[in-house]
């Protein structure tokens, strides 16, 4: 056992470098198993359905959404907001760990990653969508053009365009940039021609240099310290997009941070899903451990206790408000009248559920790990839920409520997200070193 | 015709690491070490910091500057809007675009200076000096010396697996 004289064994099984190698490149250089076609056919499946839904949006236009006067904003922000919380995860691990010294992020680091750039792609459809003429968004673009206009700069709408596609950019480079020393593995293992081909081109010629690798550490912390504050930045931005608003319930101070604690929440537990599953698929639990799970378990039972007290804070807040609108969205709509459900759903699974993350045989329990980090992702969307639909639906005027529920076609595009979203992991887990092998040998030296 | 170098091979680099530093306290002129990872010790020994996130600051800068060029001139200068009442020159929702811009431009250039600083890119053609180098192997590499007998004997002392003369 390779141990740290002062951390818990981040890697079990006594490896060398070979085994290493040999170990965590078994799941691209094997056949898939049966249950990866499963999953690229229910993958499929559900990208036909958004494809579809895709091609209402387009064709007939967004009057095909269940959204009305006064519910402008329904699935399609909620899954926005989602989608972008859960794409937050990625980055977040492989900076922050890299800002604290935890090295124990880097068997975790390039899979979160992954379901970031994925999570994000999935989120920025439904702004895009949402736009109703997707083939005119470079609009929102500022360049000199012949209408002579410029974007409105104090917009949150367009930051969120940039934080949005920023943000993309920077995961896509982190991602990639940090798999290079493995995708030169891959290339000079490769068996055949084409694998041979396309690997050496994405390496860029890597030869294991230590002045490339001097370099290169270099790049992965600066961008990682550039990343640290868009991480913040993104989420605070979607936050805004509310928080400027003078919705009751949308428009509180305390939303940026809020938002921000909901995303990597939902993004840990969506790690924590993904992990679990590769865990088990890959048996690869010498790099992945109980102990990796327990922490992230810790992260999630921390991040319920201050979702659970931002929700204590805005009610309180509504209350010491005295603004009957404030008061009536949180004390009628949302907790005991049109909205309770989803409301009551909302605090049990991200507020209540996870403090079962107390118990250290909780933490180390594969069945109640994998249970809450679901119960946590379906606790989130109903929080988006809640926030988008009970302010739009019940607002200032009676005489403009009204009741929302999505279409086929609103469904329809959430589900091909997940199309999106499967399908991209499944091809990354086929063609990508799902752990950092070059982080893996050099920390279990470090710690050896 | 093309210079031979004196190539070591290790598989542990405890033992490269010793023989490193060996060579080192005898000024031997080193070129570099091939390897599967990133060791520390090995990188402090045989190369100097970095010197791109002096580069990135500068792109940094640049790119506050510029924004805030571009922002005023649009939104003071060029196509001035009040929206609301509020002053046209408002410079809180500046920062906002000016933060993201930073971020986007210095990214987008520190990795094109570490592209062209380590003279990688996508599609270069790859020479690893052994393919087992991303695997778990180990090659110091050093430049002709006037005592290459003396040397090979060092390496072989400190515990190199093999040594051998290599166009490199």
């Amino acid at each position: 056992m390779i141990a740290s004289s002062i951390r818990w064994p981040m890697v079990t099984g006594d490896k060398s470098s070979q085994d290493i190698t040999n170990e965590l490149l078994a799941p691209n250089e094997t056949k898939p198993a049966l249950w990866w076609y499963i999953g690229m056919t229910l993958g499929t499946i559900f990208l036909a359905y958004g494809a579809w839904a895709f091609y209402m949006s387009i064709a007939v236009g967004i009057g095909t959404w269940g959204l009305t006067n006064s519910v402008a904003w329904g699935w399609d922000i909620i899954n926005f907001v989602w989608w972008i919380g859960i794409g937050h995860a990625g980055t977040a691990f492989t900076i922050f760990f890299l800002v604290f010294r935890q090295k124990w992020g880097a068997s975790i680091n390039r899979t979160a990653e992954a379901m970031t750039v994925f999570a994000v792609l999935c989120a920025a459809l439904f702004p895009l969508l949402h736009m109703g003429r997707p083939w005119m968004a470079f609009f929102i673009m500022p360049y000199p053009n012949t209408r002579l206009l410029w974007v409105n700069f104090n917009s949150p709408l367009f930051w969120d365009v940039l934080a949005i596609s920023t943000y993309l950019l920077m995961s896509i480079t982190l991602w990639y940039f940090g798999m290079i020393p493995d995708l030169a593995t891959m290339r000079d293992r490769a068996k055949n021609k084409v694998s041979r081909a396309v690997y050496g081109f994405f390496s860029m010629g890597w030869n294991g240099s230590m002045i490339s690798f001097n370099r290169h550490e270099t790049l992965t912390k600066i961008l990682g310290g550039l990343a640290a504050p868009l991480v913040i930045s993104v989420h605070t931005i979607v936050a805004l997009d509310f928080a400027v608003s003078i919705l009751p319930g949308w428009h509180a101070t305390i939303l940026p941070p809020y938002f921000f604690v909901g995303a990597i929440f939902s993004g840990f537990a969506m790690v924590l899903t993904i992990m679990i599953l590769m865990r088990k698929a890959f048996k690869i639990s010498d790099f992945i451990t109980t102990q990796h799970l327990d922490s992230i378990a810790k992260v999630l039972k921390y991040g319920s206790m201050v979702i659970g007290l931002a929700y204590a804070i805005e009610i309180f807040i509504a209350w010491y408000s005295g603004v009957d609108y404030e008061i009536y969205t949180f004390f009628n709509a949302r907790a005991t009248g049109t909205f309770s459900t989803a409301f009551w759903i909302m605090v049990f699974c991200n507020a209540i559920a996870p403090q079962i993350f107390w118990f250290k045989k909780a933490r180390r329990n594969i069945a109640i790990l994998f249970a809450v980090s679901i119960i946590i992702n379906i606790g989130m969307w109903f929080e988006r839920y809640i926030i988008m639909i009970s302010s739009l639906a019940q607002d200032f005027l009676p005489s403009s409520w009204t009741a929302y529920s999505p279409t086929l076609v609103d469904i329809g595009i959430y589900v091909g997200t997940f199309g999106i979203f499967i399908c991209g992991m499944l091809l990354f887990i086929r063609y990508i070193p799902i752990i950092a092998i070059n982080e893996i040998k050099a920390f279990r030296k470090d710690s050896n | 015709m093309a210079q031979k170098n004196i190539v070591a091979k290790f598989k542990d680099e405890g033992k490269l690491l010793k023989a490193l530093t060996r060579l080192k306290e005898n000024k031997v002129n080193l070129i570099d070490v091939y390897g599967p990872f990133a060791n520390h010790d090995i990188l402090k020994l045989l190369t100097r910091e970095s010197r791109l996130p002096y580069m990135s600051v500068i792109f940094g800068l640049a790119a506050i500057v510029l924004t805030f060029g571009f922002l005023y001139y649009t939104s003071v200068i060029d196509y001035p809007i009040s929206y609301g009442g509020k002053p046209i020159f408002s410079f809180p929702p500046m920062v906002v675009v000016i933060f993201f811009i930073c971020i986007l431009v210095t990214t987008i250039m520190t990795v094109l200076t570490f592209h062209a600083r380590a003279k990688i890119f996508p599609g270069k053609p790859s020479s690893p000096i052994d393919p087992s180098v991303t695997d778990d192997t180990f090659f110091l590499v050093l430049d002709q010396n006037y005592n290459p007998e003396e040397i090979k004997g060092w390496l072989q002392e400190d515990g190199a697996d093999e040594v051998t003369e290599k166009e490199i």
